[in-house]
C-alpha cells in the first residue's frame, strides 16, 4: 500500500550498526589471537575439558528446563483457552507483571527461599515434611531457570490457543473423537507454532545464562555462560570469550534449525 | 470438581510466579540486612532509599534508559514497518530474518558483540552506548507487534482517505495509526519492560558511574544485597501494578460497555460521544503528564551528571564506604561523587585496563595495585595535597613499602587478615586452630563455606601444603588444585561476602572470611568466633589509588584527604568494621575493641603472615588456568 521503501532506512541503520557490525566484531575476535593474527585456537578451545563440560551441562539443564516449562505451561494454555479467552489483556498482564520486579532480585529471592534455614524449609519443617536441600545444586539452577522463563512459554502457547476455532473442536467431538484424541489430533497440532516459539524463547536464554547459575549454584557450578562472562570480565581474554561465544551460537543455531522443521509457517509469537 | 482442580492448578502456577516477589516485599520491611531471618518490622530501608543518591541515581538511569529506548524504538520501528510493507517479498523476508537475530541471539552474545564493536571503533562506553544497545534489542519487539496489525488493517481505508484528498502523512496519522495503535502500544510496553528488566546488555556496555537497578543489584549479589533495593523494587512494583491495573481494566470496562450497547443497538448519543472523547483526552493528558514529569526529572539528573558541577568518579567494592561520608564530602566540597562498584579485584582490573571507562579514585587490593603499577595504569600520589596522610600508622606504611617502594602510588584505606569464622554452638570453642579444619568431614554437616576468590582460596591450600602464597610453580599449583578438589564435596558454597549472611543465619557453621566481617557478624550473632589459623594467613591492604587516566586529580586528592581524617576513619571503621590503618582513628576507638586480637592481631601473629604479590602476566595466566581447572571440575 505504501510506496515508501526508504522509511526502512533508519531501522536498517540500526540493524547494521547494532547487529551486523557487532557480529562481525565478535567473528573477528573469535578468529584472531592476542597479537591479531588468524587462529582457530579460540574455537577449538571448546574441546578443553572444563569448557566442554560447561557447555554440556548448560545444554542439559536448559533442556530439562524447557521440558519442565512445556509440561507446566501447556495445561495453563488449555485452561486459559477455555476460561479466559476474552481476557487476553489480563492474562498477558499477570504474566508480564513479575518482570517489573528486577530479574536479578527475583532470582536472588529464590536463594532466600531455598536456603537451608530459609522460608521454604522452615515451612516444610513446620508441616513435618522434612527439608528440601537443593540450594547450590543443579536442581536449584533448573528451578531458577523455570521460574524466570516460564512466562515466555505460557504466552506464545496461550496466544495460539485462543486463536483456535471452537468449531473445529466441536466438529471433532461430533465426529466421535475422544477427549484424548481431540487433544493429540486437533489441539496439539494447531498449537505447534506456539510451542515451537515458546521452546525457542525458553531454551536460548537458559543455555546462555550465567546469572542464575551464579546466584543459585553457590559458585560451584559453571555453565558455558559463566565461562564466557569470566573470560571477558575476569581474565580479560576477549579472543577466547568471543571464540566460545561463537561455538555456543552454533549449538543454538543447530537446535533452532531442528526445531524450525516443525514450524514452517512461523505463526508463533509471544505477542 | 474438575473446575476446582483447574483453578487449583492455575493458583499454584501463579503462586510459583509471585512467591519471590512476595518474599522481596516482605524482606523490604525486615529490620536486618541479613536475609532469611525476620527481625521485626521497619521502614528504615525506605528512608535509606530516599536518602541514597546511588539508589535514586540507578532508579533514574533505569527509567531514563528504558523510556528513551522504548520511545525511539517505537518510532523507528513503526516507521520501518510502513516501509517494510512496500518491500518485495524477498526483501521483506531478508529484513525479517535480520530482525530475528537479536531475538534469537543469546543476550550475552549481543552484549559482548556490541561491547567489542564499540571498542573497535574507539567509542568509549557511556550512557549513550547503553541506550544505543537497548534500542537495538528493543526494535524487534516493536516490529513484531506493529507489522501484523499493519497487515491486518489492510490498505482500503488508507486509499480511501487518499482518494478523498488527504495527504499521505495526514492519512497515516488519522487513518492508519489509530488502527494499528494497539500494536504500537503493546510494542512500546514490551520494549519498555524488556529494557527495564535487562541486566546483561547494560552490564557489558555501560560506562563509568552508569548504574541501573540491575547492575547495582549485581554488584551487591556477592556482598549481600542491601534491603534498600528491595524497598525500591517494592515501590516500583506497586506503582506499576496500580498503573497497569487502571490502564488494563478501565478501557476493558469501557469497551465492554460499548459492545453491550452495540448489541442492544444503541447508538452513542452526542453527549456520550463527548464523554468518550473527554475520557480519551484525559487518558492522553495523563500519559503526556507522566512523560513530561519523567523527562524533566531525567533532564535534571542528566544535567547533574554531565553539567557544570565538579564530579569525581569513584570505583569501589560494593557497600565498602559509609554513604554518610560521601554525603558529608559532597556538602563540604561541593564535588559530586559518582560511585561505581565491583565485587572482586579480578573483575575490576580488566575494566580499568581496557581504558574504555575512566575513574578518578579507585579502591583496590594491594596485589592488584602492584599489577596496576607494573602496567603503568596509575599516577604517583602528591602527598602535599593530602596532609591527612600524616595520620597513617608508619609501621603499616613500612609493610606496604615492600609492595610499593616509597609509598608512591597507594594510600591504605583498610586492612585485615583472612581467617576462619565458626559457630561456637555447633563446634566447641577452641576446636578450630588450623586451615585443615575446613577439610574435616565431621564439620561438613554444619556447612563449610569457602571464598570465591582466586588468590584467597588458593592461599588456604598453599598454607596447608606449606607453600609460599605467591607461588606460580605449576607442580605446586597442581597439588593445590587437587587439594581443593578433594575438599569440594564437603563445601556448601563458594561465595564472597555473602558468606557472612550464611554464618549469621546459621545456614553454615564454619567458613573462611575476612577479619573485618567478624565484628559485624558478632553483632548479629554472638555465637560466632574468629580464628587466625596457626599456619599463617594473608595480610591485605585495600588502598586508594589514582589511575593514570583520571580526569579530576585534584578532586580525587581532596577525597582521599577527606577519608584520612580521624573522624572519617572512625565512621569508616564503624560502618565497615574493618581495621583502620589510621593511628589518629585508633585513638578514638574503644579500648576493648582495640585490644581484641582477632581484629588487631599481635605482632607475633602478623610475623607468620605474608602479603600477596603481583607475579607478572605469565604467572597470572598460569594461576587463571589452574583456577579454571579447579572451578570447572
Amino acid at each position: 500500500m505504501f510506496k515508501r521503501k526508504w522509511l526502512t532506512a533508519p531501522y536498517l541503520a540500526f540493524i547494521l550498526c547494532g547487529t551486523v557490525i557487532p557480529l562481525i566484531a565478535i567473528l573477528y575476535y573469535g578468529f584472531t589471537d592476542q597479537e591479531g593474527s588468524f587462529t582457530l585456537e579460540n574455537i577449538t578451545a571448546i574441546a578443553d575439558e572444563e569448557h566442554a563440560k560447561a557447555l554440556g551441562l548448560a545444554l542439559l539443564l536448559a533442556l530439562i528446563c524447557t521440558v519442565v516449562c512445556l509440561i507446566l505451561a501447556y495445561p495453563v494454555g488449555l485452561i486459559l483457552r477455555k476460561h479466559a479467552s476474552g481476557k487476553k489483556g489480563f492474562v498477558v498482564f499477570i504474566l508480564i507483571l513479575p518482570m517489573w520486579m528486577n530479574f536479578l532480585l527475583r532470582t536472588y529471592a529464590w536463594k532466600a527461599l531455598l536456603a537451608g534455614n530459609g522460608v521454604l524449609n522452615n515451612t516444610l519443617g513446620g508441616l513435618g515434611i522434612g527439608k528440601l536441600n537443593i540450594i547450590n545444586t543443579p536442581a536449584a539452577i533448573v528451578l531458577g531457570m523455570v521460574y524466570d522463563f516460564l512466562p515466555f512459554m505460557i504466552l506464545p502457547i496461550y496466544n495460539v490457543m485462543v486463536k483456535i476455532d471452537n468449531n473445529l473442536i466441536e466438529a471433532a467431538y461430533d465426529l466421535g473423537a475422544s477427549k484424548g484424541k481431540v487433544l493429540t489430533k486437533v489441539l496439539l497440532p494447531l498449537s505447534m507454532p506456539g510451542i515451537i516459539s515458546g521452546i525457542t524463547m525458553v531454551f536460548v536464554p537458559a543455555v546462555t545464562t550465567f546469572v542464575i547459575s551464579q546466584i543459585l549454584g553457590g559458585g560451584k557450578i559453571y555453565l558455558i555462560g559463566n565461562i564466557i562472562e569470566q573470560e571477558f570480565t575476569l581474565n580479560g581474554n576477549r579472543q577466547l570469550g568471543s571464540g566460545l561465544s561463537l561455538v555456543m551460537m552454533v549449538f543454538i543455531l543447530i537446535s533452532m534449525a531442528l526445531l524450525n522443521k516443525f514450524d514452517k509457517n512461523g505463526e508463533g509469537s509471544i505477542i | 470438581m474438575k473446575n476446582f482442580w483447574k483453578r487449583f492448578y492455575l493458583v499454584i502456577v501463579l503462586l510459583f510466579l509471585y512467591l519471590p516477589i512476595i518474599t522481596l516485599i516482605v524482606l523490604s520491611f525486615n529490620n536486618t540486612k541479613t536475609m532469611g531471618v525476620w527481625k521485626g518490622f521497619t521502614l528504615k530501608w525506605y528512608q535509606e532509599m530516599l536518602s541514597s543518591p546511588q539508589i535514586l541515581n540507578a532508579f533514574c538511569n533505569t527509567l531514563f534508559i528504558a523510556l528513551i529506548a522504548a520511545v525511539v524504538s517505537t518510532i523507528v520501528g513503526t516507521i520501518a514497518c510502513v516501509g517494510i510493507m512496500a518491500l518485495s517479498r524477498r526483501q521483506r523476508n531478508t529484513i525479517l530474518q535480520l530482525t530475528n537475530i537479536p531475538l534469537l541471539n543469546a543476550d550475552i552474545v549481543t552484549a559482548v558483540s556490541l561491547m567489542l564493536a564499540f571498542g573497535l571503533f574507539g567509542i568509549s562506553l557511556s550512557l549513550g552506548t547503553v541506550i544505543f544497545a537497548h534500542i537495538t534489542f528493543c526494535l524487534p519487539y516493536v516490529i513484531l507487534n506493529v507489522l501484523p496489525k499493519l497487515r491486518q488493517s489492510g490498505t482500503s481505508t488508507y486509499e480511501a482517505a487518499l482518494d478523498l484528498g488527504a495527504s499521505p502523512v495526514y492519512a497515516f496519522m488519522h487513518v492508519v495509526l489509530p488502527d494499528i495503535m494497539p500494536g504500537v502500544f503493546s510494542g512500546f510496553l514490551l520494549a519498555f519492560t524488556m529494557s527495564l528488566d535487562d541486566f546483561i546488555i547494560t552490564y557489558f556496555t555501560r560506562g563509568a558511574g552508569i548504574n541501573t537497578i540491575s547492575t547495582l543489584v549485581y554488584s551487591q549479589v556477592k556482598v549481600g544485597i542491601r534491603p534498600t533495593i528491595f524497598a525500591l523494587s517494592t515501590v516500583i512494583f506497586v506503582i506499576v501494578l496500580v498503573v497497569l491495573l487502571l490502564s488494563n481494566f478501565l478501557p476493558d470496562k469501557i469497551a465492554q460497555k460499548r459492545e453491550e450497547d452495540a448489541k442492544k443497538g444503541i447508538e452513542l448519543t452526542p453527549e456520550q460521544r463527548r464523554k468518550k472523547k473527554t475520557l480519551q483526552r484525559i487518558g492522553y493528558g495523563l500519559m503526556a503528564a507522566v512523560i513530561a514529569v519523567v523527562s524533566i526529572f531525567g533532564g535534571r539528573y542528566v544535567g547533574a551528571m554531565t553539567g557544570n558541577g565538579e564530579v569525581i568518579y569513584f570505583y569501589n567494592y560494593g557497600d565498602y564506604i559509609d554513604p554518610d561520608l560521601v554525603t558529608a564530602f559532597e556538602m563540604q566540597t561541593g564535588i559530586k561523587v559518582v560511585m561505581d562498584t565491583f565485587d572482586t579485584n579480578e573483575s575490576m582490573y580488566p575494566i580499568v585496563e581496557s581504558g574504555q571507562v575512566s575513574y578518578d579514585v579507585i579502591v583496590a587490593g594491594d596485589y592488584t595495585v602492584e599489577k596496576m603499577i607494573a602496567n603503568k595504569l596509575l599516577q604517583p600520589i602528591n602527598y602535599e595535597n593530602i596532609p591527612n596522610a600524616a595520620n597513617l600508622e608508619p609501621s603499616y606504611m613500612e609493610i606496604l613499602a615492600r609492595t610499593d617502594p616509597g609509598n608512591t602510588y597507594m594510600i591504605p584505606y583498610t586492612w585485615g587478615t583472612v581467617g576462619i569464622l565458626y559457630n561456637k554452638t555447633m563446634i566447641p570453642e577452641g576446636r578450630i586452630t588450623s586451615w585443615k579444619d575446613l577439610w574435616d568431614p565431621e564439620l561438613a554437616e554444619y556447612g563449610i563455606l569457602m571464598q570465591d576468590s582466586l588468590r584467597d582460596t588458593f592461599m588456604v591450600a598453599e598454607m596447608i601444603l606449606g607453600f609460599d602464597m605467591n607461588t606460580s610453580d605449576p607442580e605446586e599449583l597442581q597439588q593445590v588444585v587437587d587439594l581443593l578438589i578433594e575438599q569440594q564435596p564437603l563445601v556448601q558454597a563458594y561465595e564472597n561476602d555473602a558468606a557472612r549472611d550464611d554464618l549469621i543465619t546459621e545456614d553454615a557453621g564454619i567458613g573462611m572470611i575476612y577479619s573485618g566481617e567478624y565484628l559485624y557478624c558478632l553483632d548479629e550473632n554472638e555465637n560466632l568466633d574468629y580464628v587466625i589459623p596457626e599456619e599463617g594467613t594473608n595480610v591485605w591492604f585495600d588502598c586508594f589509588v589514582i589511575p593514570a587516566n583520571a580526569k579530576n586529580v585534584e578532586g580525587a586528592e581532596k577525597f582521599i584527604n577527606f577519608m584520612l581524617d580521624a573522624e572519617a576513619g572512625l565512621a569508616t571503621f564503624e560502618y565497615l568494621t574493618y581495621p583502620s590503618p589510621n593511628s589518629a582513628t585508633m585513638e578514638l576507638i574503644d579500648e576493648e575493641i582495640r585490644e581484641d586480637e582477632n581484629v588487631f592481631p599481635s605482632q607475633e601473629t602478623l610475623d607468620k603472615c605474608d602479603m600477596y604479590h603481583y607475579l607478572g602476566k605469565e604467572a597470572d595466566q598460569v594461576l587463571a588456568s589452574y583456577w579454571k581447572r579447579f572451578r570447572g571440575n
